[in-house]
């Protein structure tokens, strides 16, 4: 009797150590420690993707996740640093605009071939979305979303300053009218305009690039000639710097605390992504906060062409990675893009026709306000050195509103700089 | 005791010797002629790490395109102010030798100093040309900026705290406790605090500013104030250091001189000035100069507090080194501006022997 | 004790209040709930006092947090380095103090040359060094490339050669190999100078941020300054102040106490090595 439950015990023991397959993942978005495993309720970028990575850890038969721990500022350099020391995560996000360097070199598995393997079905991708973890005709990525630019608008303060028709905010088709209504918006409210960080994270940057595709008009070509310093160029920092001069936004603010003001009632619109509608959604409906009549709207044309800034998400898995510990990564893509509804959730949009055309998509919060993102959805031809340039941008453009350092000085030297990126 | 095999002086020393030796030639010797070595390649990171035979053998081109431009020239007024100083403290250098007022060493190093400030400055690109690399010498530049206001900052505050709690009574520890306190803080946690600290909605700064009737100054996003504000944040954080090796300097002060000082009525201001300063001489370079080694290395409070912004203005050298080898991937160039420090940080601790040797 | 020694406490202990302002306010801040942090930071006199007060935000941390295994790691790093650090510098320190040997003068002027190298200048060939060997992600990758310090090394030269010469002498007119002399002499001797030295890794290896930075990249052997750092960013809003804030506390917590209990020895340790050195 003594050895039968002996047995017993090992076996249940042995069938409880079944050896589990460590997926270690990586991924920006920030931390959220107590996110569960149930991905319908989480709220927020962090807390749904962990939730949704807690699911998998759970559901998923022998495999277990390891989430790296990963803040936004370090993040590439932390995974390149990872891929050069031999050890990349077996799973990690990336932007669409990271490919060309990452797949250029040969580091991200092609995975064209053992999707459907996988069980994930890539015909239900929207063509854009299969563009996105395209190159050279291979896929490397499973795509998680598209992010835009967007205008966060507090609806009770437009109506203060008569900037309301219809329920629909009325907003600018011109950079002249853009200055009219952010004069109007102050003689009424006495708030400032416009919001948004064009101190520190490139939201500054990406309005005016899509200031500059609105016209037609981009940073470089395909064939890697900078065009900045241009009339475009001009156009569309100028049509910012108007606000500025004349006192109706201010350009200090990084992200916490643009996104601050706007959330306590001290400006009109916040121009930030696709990823906070959800939570300014829930924000609004707090008592205590500021802003309680929320919207969001399409990025406005104020020149020829409707742009936007945006770019998208999505899970790639390094190319050394082989035999059982691939093909559990590949569950995980499998799993991420399975819970393709939850992350939209945040307010991204989705890259799944199904998901985007069933009806617990359509009835998300605000979504039908800003349908119009996916149409003008824009980003700077591929380049392997999108990070260098951006930033390049990012200081230029400081040195525009933060120095008062003439603007076309600023864009010559930006496009020097950028040529000599493009060059290396 | 005869039995056991003895060995002799010198082979006990290398066998003392052995684990210091190993780590150093291990872990600073050769990486860094390897980092020399790196210097001289076109290296990417990623194409290196997946193909070792990706680099490429570009001799001092990682240099001249670092550190150099297009048609480069020289003028004497480049940089007035500089340069002006400089020719100054050439001048002052030999008159104040020829006048026996300074020794020989400190007129050679005042004259290197002024030499240097004279010529560098003058660099400038001609019509038409331009650096290669626009962002690294300004970078040097903001090291630099960074380093002349953390130093005195950090060294004046730390001296004034240490001869004031120079006593032993209960108050005066524990005085003396609480100003070193923040040095044991991580440098993660000192930028935690002082960027909310200093944030214009947030920040406690603005909050009193407010309540006062001010305007909150936006001190992490502003030009003005960014550079400040990471001072401000270091001189906090690393003073406990410097204080605790005045105090140990202030120690060695025989209490005999302050008695007969007080007895021509020097006290308080008085003899700080005449009797503490000048005893402290030697304690007060050996700071400086293990500050300035210090804090040309700041690397934390810049990227985590302001991101080198805004507009650069706090870029500083540690972290262009670091962006340019991990977010742009080239190695080779970022080991050339690596040589760079270490040929700055070399001189300053050649200076720091030399102190040692004359007056030591 | 006269009456301007009362003066002059009082007046130091203003400045000392406003140096300790900045960490009162984190302890603050990381008492009072998310929600209200969110709105305003200044509820009770400038936020300076904890009210409303929760400790949910530490309740958190203790439930999901990553921060005490940070700490833990950063213990193991630092204390493993300060043993390094303490073994490599005492036991070389001695011999260039006291030994003689053939090539001594040679092997003085390469440390005083590494003296020279700062450890950002070496950071990067570190980096492609420790990748080949396959040694990124681990405690010592961490710990190995800070025990090369030839400061640590003159520190405990300086220091030996100041102990008077006849203690040792005597020892080995008895017979008492180098080797015991230098462990059972000289090493009981050297305390001081090695708390010193201890005291100084351990706040370097403590706040070490660059190396691990570009070292780990697996939340195994995050240390709890890069930890931090990870989730200062701008866009942990999940997070909340008060929880940054909180681990902030924790964070820093074990080593104040450390340093409140050792600092006797910290400072006096300090003194003595510094008037030598």
């Amino acid at each position: 009797m003594k050895y039968v439950l002996l047995g017993a015990a090992m076996a249940a023991g042995v069938a409880t150590m079944a050896p589990a397959q460590e997926i270690t993942l990586g991924r920006f978005f920030g931390a959220c420690e107590d996110a569960g495993t149930d991905t319908t309720t989480s709220d927020g970028e962090a807390c749904i993707i962990q939730s949704i990575i807690n699911a998998a850890d759970a559901e998923l038969d022998g495999i277990s996740i390891n989430t790296l721990p990963t803040d936004w500022g370090n993040y590439y350099d932390q995974v390149k640093a990872a891929y050069a020391g031999g050890t990349p995560p077996d799973v990690h996000v990336m932007h669409r605009h990271r490919v060309p360097e990452f797949a250029g070199l040969g580091a991200l598995a092609e995975i064209s071939g053992e999707l459907e393997g996988a069980g994930i079905d890539a015909s239900d991708w929207s063509p854009a979305a299969l563009d996105a973890v395209s190159y050279n005709g291979g896929i490397y990525g499973v795509p998680m979303d598209f992010h835009a630019n967007l205008w966060h608008v507090n609806m009770d303060l437009m109506e203060e300053a008569g900037l309301v028709m219809d329920g629909k905010p009325v907003l600018p088709t011109s950079p002249d009218e853009l200055l009219a209504h952010a004069q109007q918006f102050k003689d009424a409210t006495g708030q400032d305009y416009l919001a948004a960080d064009f101190a520190q994270f490139p939201i500054g940057v990406r309005v005016v690039l899509a200031l500059m595709w609105q016209q037609d008009a981009n940073i470089f070509t395909d064939d890697g000639t900078a065009t900045i310093n241009n009339e475009a160029g001009q156009n569309a920092v100028t049509a910012i710097t108007q606000l500025f001069d004349a006192g109706l936004a201010n350009p200090q603010l990084n992200y916490a605390d643009s996104q601050q003001a706007f959330l306590n009632g001290e400006a009109g619109i916040l121009v930030n992504g696709t990823w906070v509608v959800d939570f300014y959604t829930a924000e609004a409906a707090k008592e205590e906060v500021g802003l309680d009549n929320y919207y969001v709207a399409d990025f406005p044309t104020l020149f020829e062409t409707g742009a936007t800034w945006a770019d998208s998400h999505m899970w790639a898995i390094p190319s050394s990675l082989e035999g059982e510990q691939r093909a559990a990564a590949l569950k995980v893509l499998a799993f991420i893009n399975d819970h393709n509804i939850d992350w939209a959730r945040t307010g991204h949009m989705s890259v799944r026709t199904s998901v985007v055309e069933s009806a617990e998509y359509q009835a998300l919060p605000h979504r039908d306000e800003y349908t119009g993102t996916a149409a003008i959805a824009r980003d700077t031809p591929p380049s392997a050195r999108y990070g260098a340039i951006q930033d390049v941008l990012n200081r230029e453009l400081q040195a525009i509103w933060l120095t008062d350092k003439p603007v076309e000085t600023a864009l010559a030297d930006a496009e020097i700089e950028v040529q000599d990126l493009l060059d290396r | 005791m005869a039995s056991r095999s003895r060995l002799s002086q010198a082979q006990a020393a290398w066998l003392l010797l052995t684990p210091f030796l190993a780590t150093y030639a291990l872990f600073l010797v050769y990486p860094f002629f390897r980092g020399v070595w790196i210097s001289l390649h076109d290296w990417n990171l990623l194409a290196v790490a997946f193909n070792p035979d990706a680099k490429e053998f570009v001799g001092t081109r990682n240099y001249e395109r670092v550190m150099w431009g297009k048609d480069i020239t020289w003028s004497l007024f480049n940089a007035p102010i500089l340069q002006t100083l400089g020719l100054v403290g050439l001048v002052l250098s030999v008159f104040l030798r020829r006048m026996n007022r300074l020794s020989r060493f400190n007129a050679i190093a005042l004259g290197i100093v002024s030499v240097l400030l004279v010529f560098l400055p003058g660099f400038h690109p001609g019509e038409g040309g331009r650096w290669y690399d626009r962002r690294f010498w300004p970078t040097v530049g903001n090291t630099l900026v960074f380093v002349a206001f953390a130093v005195p900052g950090v060294t004046i505050s730390a001296l004034l705290l240490a001869a004031a709690l120079n006593r032993e009574t209960r108050a005066m520890g524990a005085l003396r406790t609480l100003f070193f306190l923040s040095q044991v803080l991580s440098v993660t946690v000192v930028t935690l605090i002082w960027q909310i600290m200093f944030s214009p909605r947030q920040g406690l700064i603005a909050n009193i500013t407010e309540t006062l009737g001010g305007t909150p100054i936006n001190w992490l996003t502003d030009q003005q104030f960014a550079m400040a504000a990471i001072v401000i944040a270091t001189v906090w954080w690393s003073l406990g250091i410097a204080m605790i090796l005045f105090l140990a300097g202030l120690q060695d002060i025989s209490k005999d001189i302050y008695e007969a000082a007080a007895l021509d009525n020097a006290r308080g201001w008085k003899a700080f000035w005449f009797i503490t300063l000048p005893n402290l001489t030697r304690t007060i370079s050996v700071v400086v100069i293990l500050q300035i080694i210090l804090h040309f290395q700041v690397f934390g409070q810049a990227h985590l507090m302001t991101q080198g912004g805004p507009n650069d203005s706090t870029q500083v050298l540690v972290r262009y080194i670091y962006q340019t080898g991990f977010r742009d991937s080239e190695l080779g160039r970022a080991s050339a501006m690596a040589v760079f420090l270490f040929l700055i940080m070399g001189s300053f601790s050649i200076i720091q022997f030399v102190i040692g040797r004359e007056k030591g | 004790m006269n009456r301007s020694y009362y003066w002059l406490v009082l007046g130091i202990s203003i400045p000392a209040f406003l140096w300790l302002v900045p960490t009162i306010w984190m302890v603050s801040l990381s008492f009072q709930p998310n929600e209200v942090l969110a709105r305003t930071t200044s509820s009770t006199f400038f936020g300076l006092i904890p009210l409303p007060f929760t400790w949910d935000n530490y309740a958190a941390l203790f439930t999901f947090g990553q921060t005490p295994w940070w700490f833990l790691n950063s213990i193991i790093v630092a204390v493993g380095m300060t043993l390094g650090v303490l073994f490599v510098s005492t036991t070389a320190g001695y011999v260039l103090a006291r030994m003689e040997f053939p090539f001594k003068r040679t092997v003085m002027v390469i440390c005083l040359i590494g003296l020279m190298v700062p450890e950002q200048a070496v950071f990067i060939p570190l980096y492609t060094m420790f990748a080949e060997f396959g040694w990124h992600n681990s405690y010592h990758a961490l710990i190995l490339p800070r025990m090369a310090v030839p400061i640590g090394v003159f520190l405990m030269m300086q220091f030996f050669k100041a102990i008077p010469k006849d203690i040792e002498e005597a020892a080995r007119l008895d017979g008492v190999t180098w080797l015991k002399i230098f462990w059972y002499v000289m090493l009981p001797l050297a305390r001081p100078a090695m708390m010193t030295l201890a005291i100084l890794t351990f706040l370097y290896a403590w706040n070490d941020y660059l190396w691990p930075l570009v070292s780990a990249q697996q939340r195994e052997y995050f240390t709890i300054t890069l930890g931090l750092a990870s989730i200062q960013s701008n866009f942990a809003q999940s997070e909340g102040l008060g929880r940054v804030m909180a681990s902030g506390v924790i964070a820093s917590l074990p080593v104040v106490i450390l340093f409140l209990i050792f600092q006797r020895y910290v400072v006096q340790a300090m003194t003595a090595g510094g008037s030598k050195g």
